[in-house]
């Protein structure tokens, strides 16, 4: 059973870079051989007549302009409803800022030789909610949305179409480095405390279906979940079901235990649990 | 005493208190003028948005920034604007000199915030072209050239010739630039003797 369940990083490392390599060569399909159906990078994304709007942009969007546009909605949807689903799982399985994090992370590890890296700077969890309030009244104030140009994920895709169509790169790809030089701090410093994209999911996926729950009864507190989690969260105290999990899956690969797993709720679990003792 | 006020009714030491408080000024304002450029539009001669944009108004507001009529145009005519057009940075833009719209309306079918409207080629207004008399050489009498009037996708409505002189239809221009692009007289200044006006863009 752990030997499967270890199996969680490997599969999440691949979703991450499956969902990079997408938008990697997908400017150069549309460059060099003009195949434009899979369009966009995950701002929106396009494959034929499918299209995905990612829900923090597409909100502004429709904050700003004060129109409804059918298009956007239903583009809308699909991640919407995958975040209602499954939590943040974009952030934590999609992301491609997440994706480098991971290889830096990786490389932090072979370079410090250290088995868990530490977290040096530590904020309220509350900013978040701050950052996304204040991200959206500043966008009504300046009438223009702020993090469709901002936002680092949508800059990495940008980045990599300025490059292979105008063999340039665009300035505001400094603030990548930004977040990544964030990293140096804390794990993920940015995707904890101020990804307005995040909070948006978090706020979504409050109520998700998905989530990592902890056998109170098997947990021996050893606290390697505690270590391992890269926003920094206590999944030993039972801080994986609340609000800011982004299901990454990293504590229920270190639990020796089996005392976290992956749970899919069905009606109210927590009266299910009780009765079944597991989920 | 009196009269020596008078006759010098500014004080050296207080004329020096205004011009030393006037020189913050001489710094703030390229910086306010710079602030300024952060939210203007860069929509401007032969600075044109893809066809069936929004007015500019709203247009910085609705755009997402995903790139996707970037990646879709065949011809490159659609650019990405970096940081410095600063709220507008992520926006699309056609430079109509260098690669004008050809006008395959692919852009308008992949918006996906609706920036760019699903419009017929004929309804299109991205700008009106303006030839400029003084420059054109037909107007100016030096050659016969009806270049504008060849390549216009809408010979005859939008480009008549007048005694073999290029004249624009206001009301069948839709402000593809291709005559801009095509035409072979450059100013000093770089502009065409035919150039696009985006005069709809604030409707």
């Amino acid at each position: 059973m752990p030997q499967q369940r270890r199996t969680i990083h490997s599969k999440r490392l691949f979703v991450l870079a499956c969902a990079f390599f997408l938008i990697l060569i997908n400017p150069f399909l549309n460059f060099y051989l003009e195949w434009n159906v899979i369009q966009g990078w995950y701002q929106s994304f396009g494959v034929g007549k499918l299209w995905f709007v990612s829900p923090l942009e597409g909100l502004e969007s429709l904050l700003v302009s004060k129109q409804i546009y059918w298009p956007t909605l239903i583009g809308m949807l699909l991640p919407v409803c995958l975040a209602a689903l499954l939590g943040s799982v974009y952030c934590s399985w999609l992301c491609p800022i997440s994706f480098f994090c991971e290889i830096l992370d990786y490389l932090k590890k072979k370079v410090t030789g250290r088995k868990w890296l530490k977290d040096r700077l530590l904020l309220s969890r509350r900013i978040l909610w701050y950052v996304l309030v204040a991200e959206i009244l500043l966008s009504m104030i300046l009438a223009a949305p702020i993090f469709v140009f901002v936002s680092p994920p949508g800059l990495v895709g940008r980045e990599i179409m300025t490059a292979v169509f105008f063999h340039t790169l665009a300035l505001e790809g400094v603030i990548v480095l930004l977040v990544f030089a964030m990293n140096l701090f804390s794990r993920r410093l940015y995707c904890r405390y101020f990804c307005p994209l995040g909070a948006t999911l978090n706020i979504i996926g409050a109520k998700r279906k998905l989530k990592v729950v902890q056998d109170i009864t098997r947990c021996t507190d050893c606290g390697l979940c505690d270590r391992i989690c890269p926003l920094g969260l206590s999944p030993s105290k039972g801080m994986a079901e609340s609000i800011y999990c982004w299901n990454c899956g990293e504590c229920t690969t270190v639990c020796k235990a089996d005392a976290l797993n992956y749970c899919w709720e069905t009606g109210d679990w927590r009266a299910q649990e009780r009765l079944s003792g597991e989920c | 005493m009196a009269e020596q006020k008078n006759r010098f009714p500014l004080k050296r030491r207080e004329f020096v208190k205004i011009a030393v408080s006037f020189l913050p000024a001489a710094f703030l304002l390229p910086a306010t003028a710079r602030a300024m450029a952060l939210v203007r539009s860069p929509v401007r001669v032969n600075r044109l948005r893809p066809p069936g944009a929004v007015p500019e108004e709203i247009f910085a507001g609705k755009c997402i920034r995903c790139g996707r009529c970037v990646e879709v145009c065949p011809y490159r005519s659609i650019e990405l604007l970096d940081i410095r057009a600063g709220v507008f940075a992520g926006t699309p833009i056609i430079r109509a000199e260098e690669i004008p719209c050809y006008l395959c309306m692919k852009c308008t079918q992949v918006c996906p915030t609706g920036t760019l409207q699903k419009i017929s080629q004929e309804k299109t207004r991205m700008g009106l072209a303006v030839v400029n008399r003084h420059l054109c050489y037909t107007w100016q009498s030096m050659t016969i050239c009806r270049t504008c009037f060849d390549v216009c996708p809408f010979k005859e409505k939008a480009i008549t010739l007048d005694q073999l002189r290029p004249v624009i239809m206001e009301e069948y221009c839709v402000g593809c630039g291709i005559c801009s692009h095509a035409c072979p007289v450059t100013a000093a200044d770089g502009m065409k003797a035919v150039t696009i006006e985006p005069i709809y863009s604030w409707e």
